[in-house]
């Protein structure tokens, strides 16, 4: 039975695919952010071939975007970078007549991100999530005392407490316009303040504590979490779950927690949008249709672990997920999430300069 | 050639110790043998060389004479036997720890090193003052005619001030022997005859041992105050110039130093004072006025030098050794010629004359039937 | 003899005939004034002009333009505007450079990490390559081989594989920890030991094959001239081999230095936050800052800064050798 499945499902591919006229499209996202089957399955549907690239900074997403001809059909930027790329021109806007699945997105999540892109022109989410703090548990534990409940940016932001974790590792998002922002919070500054003198005073604290960072990386810390290369990151959701995840596939004893800080997290959204020079922008169309479907996205979701804004999937998104309150904020923590703002060109030169001076120590 | 032989010869007898049996040798070289791997390079050599001697070891190439200099050196070690310089045992010892210096083929100049540190080197090595070291060179320098070029690079000079500089580098550290690989066969004909003359006089002034490689057997006759001839890794003849070249001790050497004629033969006569030789390659028979320890019927070979052969258009009479034959080429040289004449068994016998007259008329020329003759003590029989 | 003449008769016929393709081209390009040597001349300067000339106008032309958000994202150098050209420079990126002590550091530490690589380079890779040069030949050939050989697999995947070795996790402290020299794993990732490491193991070959190059023709009688003359290996080592392989030992270390100055793949890869070198920084300048003309103010400094030095040492040791 199985067997005949499958053989019905390579003749329908070779078929559309030949239909189809071997169009191809092509995907830029972040890293490890889609299931496995997705793409196979698309291609199965459309008959269009995918060729998929990744990245792991939004900032080298921008870099690529703003130089034009990048070749890619669809990419994700975070809702603040998007904002900013949509103003120099980047973007096209969606014919919502080829996105008829739409309907399925959640209302509440769909407004959060019109913040960045008015009446949701141009992207749709693709998944969202906070950025938080990903341990292992037992080194915290050796290092800090069995009693030691984390809970708090304390982890990482006080200095002397995060020099005690420091032989066993702590790494930073590389990503100015995140971790400036959360030392501001820790600080008890508005984390969405575009004031320099707030950014100043934030870069001024993560240099204090910079001697104990191993380093700077968005993506590097869920192999060497999973691996108990480091001890403790500071990351996003659904990476450090993946990290969870694969320290359990490899049976290593990595016992790893993600935690939204009691004094509040980012709350970011990933959003699908198409260049305005993108080769097959009907194709990708399809594609961004294809992943509104429900099931499509609960697998990603059950996949890659990050919340996704589709309300039509939830209930085929596993349980263990829908109330991780790592995923799936309680509506206290939600209350204590703050969204990211968006920087005009003399903000953003002025925080990624800062950024530069911690990261270099200069 | 004349000018070198009366250097030789005009040394009073005590100058030659290896006939005087109350001289110790200063170099003793005792069964020495060196393998590679199955090749027999020098074969149970022994040797004694004394104190301010120019000492020639010719062969051809890979007679195993560069391979016995070597061992000398301490480049290479000897399979067995033993090396003795000044009653020291050389056994064991490195090059830099041996009373020995070297003067390569190729000269081994240092290219980095202008003429002055390149001679200054091995002074450095022996931890001198640096003024004793700048005099030295400076005197050398005087010595080798090369004051004016102290400042240069090597490949600032030319092939034979090259020469004196791989000369004078080697000789500043007064070694008590001196070690020359072939040290004229980088110039060319002209040079080389001068520089022989140098090379001589310089050991003369010095005193110091030489010892000297060469495949060039004019070069060993004119350096040398004796020779050993090397062939296939042994000694086949030591002895002084003249000796060598005039009573060769083997077919070997009598063929190797300069021209000669050979005459196979065999033994009809023999006695106190003379010896007959008949041989068929020539259809005659030699006489030979003086005893040579052979008996009778045995094969010998007679060697003639072709300069010690007369040679007239008249046939003599009453001569002991005749042959005549047909002028077949002749080799005008300047100071002599060379003739080849072409007997009735077809035999060449090649024969010089010196050339006493400039013009040409009445001498000899080609198809000319013309008799040979020699003196029964012109030549040598040779048992081996 | 007259079967020589009629050949040599024969000959100059032959060519003549065989000659008619080549004759119009050679016409064509002596008309031009382009003899066989222009045309030798010619095409490393067109080569130069494309691909190093005209993209060095570009990034110089950048760097005296302003950033912005917008594709491309700096603004333009000129405008026509109402009949009037308006040409704006802006230096301000040169100067934030001389500003901000971090380019300075970064050169710095590029030049001392690539330094002292390429003086660990020369350590190692020397005896290796005097080794080889003085392996019998077929030995040689092998060994060289073996130098060579890293170059066939990716070298990011040889990268990586450092980070294998390197890592807390990795092989090093694992053995170390399991026949008991250690308790606790050393950190070597994500510090300067690790992009030492990476950089000298990358360049080492380098090193190597410049060395040999040289020490192959090293005359060994020069060396036997030296212990003769008094000298032993050591002193022989210093005073005859070390003087006579400069040229090697100047090529190799060009070689090393140069792209370990402007290396980014191995102290992003295997360096830690603290591990400054400028390739990372113009990366960062490019991408994380997207600040195109800075980030090209960097590149033309790092030009002027090294390259030109090193033209300067290379044409004064060229006027050096022509002497000797």
């Amino acid at each position: 039975m199985k067997k005949l499945l499958m053989l019905s499902a390579a003749l329908s591919m070779g078929a559309s695919a030949t239909l189809a006229q071997e169009t191809t499209l092509n995907i830029y996202n972040w890293s490890d952010y889609i299931a496995e089957d997705t793409l196979e399955k698309f291609t199965a549907e459309t008959g269009i071939k995918v060729v998929y690239d990744v990245y792991d900074s939004n900032e080298v997403l921008e870099a690529k975007m703003l130089t034009g001809n990048s070749g890619y059909d669809i990419v994700v930027p975070t809702s603040d970078f998007l904002q900013r790329q949509i103003a120099a021109g980047v973007y096209q806007p969606l014919d919502k007549s080829l996105l008829p699945n739409l309907a399925n997105m959640d209302a509440a999540l769909m407004e959060g991100a019109a913040n960045y892109d008015p009446g949701n022109e141009h992207a749709v989410i693709y998944m969202w999530g906070t950025t938080g703090i990903g341990y292992n548990v037992d080194m915290v534990a050796e290092r800090l005392g069995e009693d030691y409940e984390v809970n708090s940016w304390d982890l990482v932001f006080d200095p002397e407490t995060v020099a005690k974790l420091a032989d066993c590792g702590v790494s930073l998002l590389d990503a100015p316009t995140e971790m400036i922002p959360a030392a501001m919070n820790y600080l008890g500054l508005d984390p969405r303040s575009t004031d320099i003198a707030d950014f100043e005073a934030g870069a001024a604290h993560l240099e204090k504590i910079r001697d104990s960072i191993r380093y700077f990386h968005s993506s590097q810390y869920i192999n060497d979490l999973a691996n108990g290369d480091t001890c403790v990151a500071v990351g996003w959701s659904g990476d450090v779950f993946q990290a969870m995840a694969r320290a359990e596939e490899a049976e290593n004893g990595v016992e790893i927690g993600y935690v939204i800080p009691r004094e509040g997290a980012l709350q970011w959204f990933d959003m699908m949008a198409i260049p305005v020079d993108a080769p097959n922008p009907e194709a990708a169309h399809k594609f961004i249709n294809f992943i509104m479907d429900a099931q499509i996205t609960a697998d990603i979701t059950n996949y890659v672990w990050y919340a996704n804004a589709n309300a039509a999937s939830m209930p085929l998104v596993d349980e263990e997920i829908t109330s991780d309150p790592g995923i799936f904020p309680t509506p206290e923590a939600k209350e204590r999430l703050w969204g990211a703002t968006v920087y005009d060109a003399r903000a953003d030169r002025a925080i990624t300069r800062l950024w530069t001076r911690v990261k270099t120590g200069q | 050639m004349s000018e070198q032989a009366s250097i030789t010869e005009s040394k009073p007898p005590e100058s030659k110790p290896w006939i005087d049996d109350t001289q110790q040798p200063f170099i003793r070289i005792r069964n020495i043998t060196k393998k590679f791997g199955e090749f027999i390079a020098v074969n149970n050599v022994s040797l004694d060389i004394y104190r301010g001697e120019l000492f020639c070891l010719l062969g051809g190439s890979g007679c195993g004479k560069s391979t016995l200099l070597r061992m000398l050196s301490g480049f290479e070690t000897p399979t067995s036997g033993a090396i003795e310089i000044d009653g020291q045992d050389m056994a064991g010892l490195a090059p830099h720890a041996r009373p020995t210096n070297m003067m390569f083929q190729s000269y081994a100049l240092f290219p980095h090193m202008s003429v002055e540190k390149n001679i200054a080197y091995g002074l450095h090595r022996d931890g001198l003052k640096r003024k004793e070291v700048n005099q030295r060179v400076s005197e050398i320098l005087t010595l080798v005619q090369l004051s004016d070029f102290a400042k240069r690079k090597p490949s600032q000079l030319s092939g034979g001030q090259r020469q004196r500089v791989a000369l004078a580098r080697a000789l500043v550290k007064k070694p008590k022997v001196l070690l020359l690989d072939e040290p004229l066969a980088a110039l060319d004909k002209k040079l080389r005859e001068e520089t022989q003359f140098e090379l001589v006089n310089i050991q003369e002034t010095l005193g110091v041992t030489f010892i000297v490689v060469t495949h060039d057997q004019e070069e060993a006759m004119t350096l040398s105050t004796r020779i050993g001839v090397m062939n296939a890794g042994e000694i086949v003849q030591i002895g002084e110039p003249r000796e060598i070249y005039e009573y060769p001790g083997s077919r070997f050497v009598a063929d190797f130093i300069g021209s000669v004629n050979v005459f196979e033969g065999q033994v009809t006569e023999e006695d106190t004072d003379f010896v007959i030789i008949r041989s068929p390659e020539i259809k005659a028979d030699i006489f030979v006025s003086h005893g040579v320890s052979c008996t009778s019927n045995q094969k010998v070979a007679y060697a003639i030098r072709p300069e010690k052969i007369r040679m007239s258009l008249e046939r003599p009479k009453g001569v002991k050794n005749l042959l005549s034959g047909t002028v077949e080429e002749i080799a005008y040289m300047g100071n002599l010629s060379v003739y080849q004449v072409k007997l009735a068994t077809g035999k060449i016998v090649r024969v010089t004359q010196p050339n006493l007259v400039r013009t040409d008329q009445n001498s000899i020329t080609w198809e000319d039937e013309v008799s040979l003759t020699w003196d029964g003590a012109a030549g040598v029989v040779l048992t081996s | 003899m007259s079967g020589q003449a009629k050949l040599s008769e024969k000959l100059p016929e032959k060519s003549i005939g065989r000659l008619p393709f080549a004759a119009p081209l050679g016409g064509a390009l002596a008309r031009l004034g382009l003899g066989p040597r222009a045309l030798v001349i010619a095409i490393p300067t067109v080569w130069l002009l494309v691909f190093f000339l005209i993209p060095f106008v570009v990034v110089a032309k950048i760097s005296l333009s302003e950033v912005a958000i917008a594709r491309p994202p700096y603004l333009p150098l000129w405008e026509w505007q109402d009949g009037i050209l308006s040409l704006s420079l802006n230096f301000g990126n040169y100067l934030f450079l001389a500003s901000d002590p971090l380019y300075y550091s970064a050169f710095l530490e590029s030049l001392t990490i690539a330094g002292f690589s390429t003086l660990f380079a020369l350590l190692i890779g020397y005896p290796m390559a005097y080794m080889i040069a003085r392996a019998p030949g077929g030995m040689r050939n092998i060994l060289l081989m073996l130098v060579i050989l890293p170059f066939w697999s990716s070298f990011l995947l040889r990268v990586y594989a450092w980070i294998g070795i390197l890592k807390t996790n990795g092989v090093i402290n694992h053995a170390l920890m399991s026949i008991g020299l250690i308790d606790e794993p050393i950190v070597m990732m994500q510090t300067d030991f690790a992009v030492y490491v990476g950089i000298v193991y990358t360049y080492l070959p380098f090193m190597i094959l410049p060395l040999y190059a040289n020490l192959v023709k090293l005359d060994e009688t020069l060396l036997e001239a030296a212990s003769d003359l008094g000298a032993g290996s050591f002193t022989t080592f210093l005073t005859v081999t070390l003087p006579l392989s400069l040229p090697g030992i100047f090529a190799g270390s060009l070689l090393v230095f140069i792209p370990a100055v402007g290396e980014f793949v191995i102290p992003a890869l295997l360096g830690g936050p603290d591990t400054l070198m400028i390739g990372k920084v113009l990366w960062n300048e490019f991408f994380s800052n997207r600040d195109w003309p800075v980030a090209s103010a960097v590149a033309i400094a790092m030009l002027f800064v090294l390259v030109i030095p090193v033209m300067l040492l290379q044409k004064a040791q060229q006027s050096d050798g022509g002497h000797s």
